[in-house]
């Protein structure tokens, strides 16, 4: 059921349910309410949205769409409604429901078919009991059984800066292949899918003379790729996220999340980072999972100072570090400075804080500390 | 082409009460190879990622040509990027990742073709268009990058940070390359960089910049010879100049800069200048740069005034030039920079006499050079 409807629900305080009938049935009702002093009357013409009638059993139906045969309506238990309430139901289905349709004036058959794609996925992740297989309507209609590369973009841009689903579309469909499927999820929020012949395309023609490239490893040149290609020639900054390749037609709602996840993870621990891997984040991922009030508390055992990591130089030496895999001539060379530069800086850390990142133990600490200090530092 | 113009640019970050980059005003010219270099996190990366429409502008105007581009989408400011993670695009070829903007624009075939193959020839690449970029080396890699760029014939480039992932041979390389692209696409440049080599061979103006203050934007002999601050003057120059703290001293009509270890004569036009300022008496700081240490005997005998002993801790020697790492002058170590068969050896006490007409006095509380205010 969708919100507005669980809202109507309660501001009516009595059960509100979706049902549909053939054009005609709902001709009929209209007819016979005529008959017996209708509330509605001389409303003989094509149905719209927020028309209503009195059915059977003294409910009252109010139409939200109109499809070529049937027409979709709200029924309403209580028959214990003012006219005034009736109207007001009315005018306000048809304000809030003719407008969004009305919005799909104009749109492509391929965008009309994202966005439904789109809302449904969006209701699935709002549920309590998500379904995982898309129904046979959006299926049907869709390439969806084919195996797919899903890949998620988040923008923030000004109203003004906004591109149009039709721009991003054409954009894509030069840039990665032609079937690829673009679905508006969230405001200036989409769900990618790109065909997997990319994947084949981004590795060696030429296989014996390299090591074969993993999947990961080609779907993470993809999305920098296209990640590079949308700043230099879109509107400017997103963030991309992509996972291993999926058959939409049953893990469409499971992998939306997975990527939401992976954005919103992305974003928390590795500020200024704008390429999103979900099989790089399994640490913050765990991270996130625990209580604010245990991390500050672990942060405070594990450290004497907890200042000791705050200053900006130590930070990025750290984090290169770690990225280097501990190695002290690589991370010297990447940050441009001595080899004893970089071991007089881990030496004085060691004397701060009793933590020597050379030993593993000692680095695991410090990484975990390193990402809770990104979620609790603020607090 | 055009030039690019930045009016009292502020740039705040959500959260921050400091600005990353303070009350930027720099006008850059048409066809003008610009750099900015600054240690990392003094906002150079920030102020180009604003140029090019990657970061929102907080305060102040920037425009390229005579368009203001505040609110201008980065595909709209006719700019071409070249950053340090030159990402291709890995599932297209070489032809195809240069043909990609062009195509998105809607050029007609025929001169997409005439543009890649003609930026192809100008990077030496036209035998790899076939080929998939994994299959490329860095350098190739970096080549196709800037043809991708090149291509787009923009009114302005801007690079950040393009050579640092190159191996050292292949930088000097490619610097060279670009110094020499730049000239014959008549473009404006703007590059970013943390290397002072590639900022001095490269650029017609430097702009030095510290906590997203710009310093000193001048020609790079400008920067070298005439340093507004210690900042600028310890940045430039690789070993960096040398500070000496001690005090200016007038006996006898002349005046002396002495500090431990250190009693050297003043020149005339240096000491009037000194005394103008009032900065007898005082406390200040000497910057000499290594080359202005000298230690062949015909500067000795120019200039016996201006002679010092100090004792060789470490002795560097690279062949062409030797570094001589000094103790007993001033508080900290001095490096001086001799001829590579000058034959001085580690251990042993060497006299030196410093260039006095090349030194640089900093006033102590503002760091500032006393000449050039």
């Amino acid at each position: 059921m969708s919100e507005w409807i669980t809202q109507l629900q309660a501001i009516l305080d009595c059960p509100v349910r979706e049902l549909q009938l053939p054009i005609q049935d709902w001709r009929m009702l209209v007819e016979d309410s005529v008959k017996k002093d209708s509330l509605h009357p001389g409303k003989s013409h094509a149905p719209a949205i927020g028309d209503y009638v009195q059915g059977a059993e003294g409910k009252d139906l109010f139409v939200t769409k109109v499809h070529s045969h049937t027409v979709d309506l709200l029924e309403v238990e209580r028959s214990e409604l003012s006219d005034k309430e009736r109207r007001l139901i009315s005018w306000t289905l048809s304000e809030l429901l003719a407008a969004r349709s009305k919005s799909n004036e104009g749109v492509s058959e391929s965008e009309r078919y994202a966005r439904e794609l789109g809302a449904w996925i969006d209701a699935q992740l709002d549920s309590q009991e998500p379904m995982q297989t898309l129904p046979e309507r959006l299926i049907a209609r869709g390439r969806l059984f084919s195996s797919m590369i899903p890949f998620m973009l988040v923008c923030e841009q000004a109203e003004s800066g906004r591109s149009s689903y039709n721009e991003l579309e054409k954009l894509l469909r030069t840039f990665l292949a032609e079937e690829v499927l673009i679905i508006p999820l969230k405001e200036q929020e989409w769900l990618v899918l790109g065909p997997v012949s990319l994947i084949n395309d981004a590795q060696l023609e030429d296989r014996d003379t390299e090591v074969e490239e993993s999947v990961e490893e080609s779907l993470s040149s993809i999305v920098t790729g296209l990640h590079a290609m949308l700043e230099s020639e879109w509107i400017g900054e997103c963030h991309v996220a992509v996972s291993q390749p999926i058959s939409p037609a049953n893990s469409l709602v499971a992998t939306t999340a997975l990527l939401r996840e992976t954005v919103h993870l992305g974003r928390t621990f590795h500020l200024g980072s704008n390429i999103h891997l979900p099989w790089l984040l399994h640490l913050e991922r765990l991270l996130n999972t625990i209580p604010e009030l245990h991390r500050m508390k672990f942060v405070e055992q594990a450290l004497k100072r907890t200042d000791a990591f705050l200053e900006p130089e130590i930070l990025t030496t750290l984090e290169t570090f770690f990225s280097l895999d501990c190695n002290v001539s690589e991370t010297a060379k990447k940050l441009y400075i001595h080899r004893n530069t970089l071991l007089y800086r881990l030496d004085k850390l060691k004397q701060e804080t009793e933590l020597d990142v050379r030993q593993f133990r000692d680095a695991v600490l410090v990484k975990i500390i390193l990402l809770l200090y990104k979620v609790t530092k603020r607090t | 082409m055009a030039g690019v113009r930045l009016e009292h640019v502020y740039k705040k970050y959500a959260g921050s009460d400091l600005a990353s980059v303070k009350d930027f005003n720099l006008d850059i010219k048409d066809k003008e190879f610009l750099v900015l270099v600054g240690p990392s996190g003094c906002g150079k990366s920030t102020t180009l990622r604003m140029i090019a429409g990657l970061e929102e502008i907080s305060e102040g105007k920037l425009f390229i040509g005579e368009r203001l581009v505040n609110d201008v989408a980065p595909k709209d400011r006719d700019i071409a990027m070249v950053f340090q993670s030159y990402a291709l695009y890995p599932h297209m070829n070489v032809y195809q990742n240069m043909a990609f903007g062009l195509k998105l624009r809607k050029f007609k075939k025929a001169e997409i073709d005439k543009r890649v193959r003609e930026a192809a020839k100008i990077l030496d690449i036209e035998h790899l268009l076939d080929r998939k970029p994994k299959a490329l080396s860095g350098g190739q890699r970096q080549r196709v990058a800037l043809g991708r760029a090149i291509v787009r014939e923009p009114q302005v480039f801007l690079m950040d940070e393009p050579l640092s992932n190159l191996d050292a041979k292949l930088r000097g390389q490619m610097r060279a390359e670009i110094s020499k692209l730049a000239k014959r696409l008549e473009t404006t440049v703007i590059y970013v960089t943390h290397d002072q080599i590639e900022a001095m061979t490269m650029g017609d103006r430097i702009v030095v910049m510290k906590d997203g203050i710009i310093q000193q934007a001048a020609s790079p002999e400008e920067l070298y010879n005439h340093p507004v601050n210690i900042f600028v003057a310890g940045f430039i120059g690789a070993p960096s100049m040398n500070f000496i703290t001690g005090t200016l001293n007038e006996a006898g009509g002349s005046v002396r800069f002495k500090a431990t270890g250190i009693d050297v004569l003043v020149p005339d036009g240096k000491a009037q200048q000194l005394r103008e300022k009032g900065l007898i008496g005082k406390e200040i700081i000497l910057g000499i740069r290594p080359e202005d240490l000298h230690e062949e005997p015909v500067f000795h005998e120019a200039s016996p005034q201006t002679i010092v002993n100090a004792h060789v801790e470490v002795a560097e020697n690279l062949g062409h030039e030797m570094f001589l790492y000094l103790n007993g002058l001033g508080k900290d170590t001095v490096i001086a920079r001799v001829d590579g068969r000058s034959g001085v050896k580690e251990g042993t006490n060497v006299k030196l006499a410093f260039d006095m007409n090349k030194v640089h006095v900093f006033d102590k509380e503002s760091e500032l050079n006393v000449f050039e205010v």
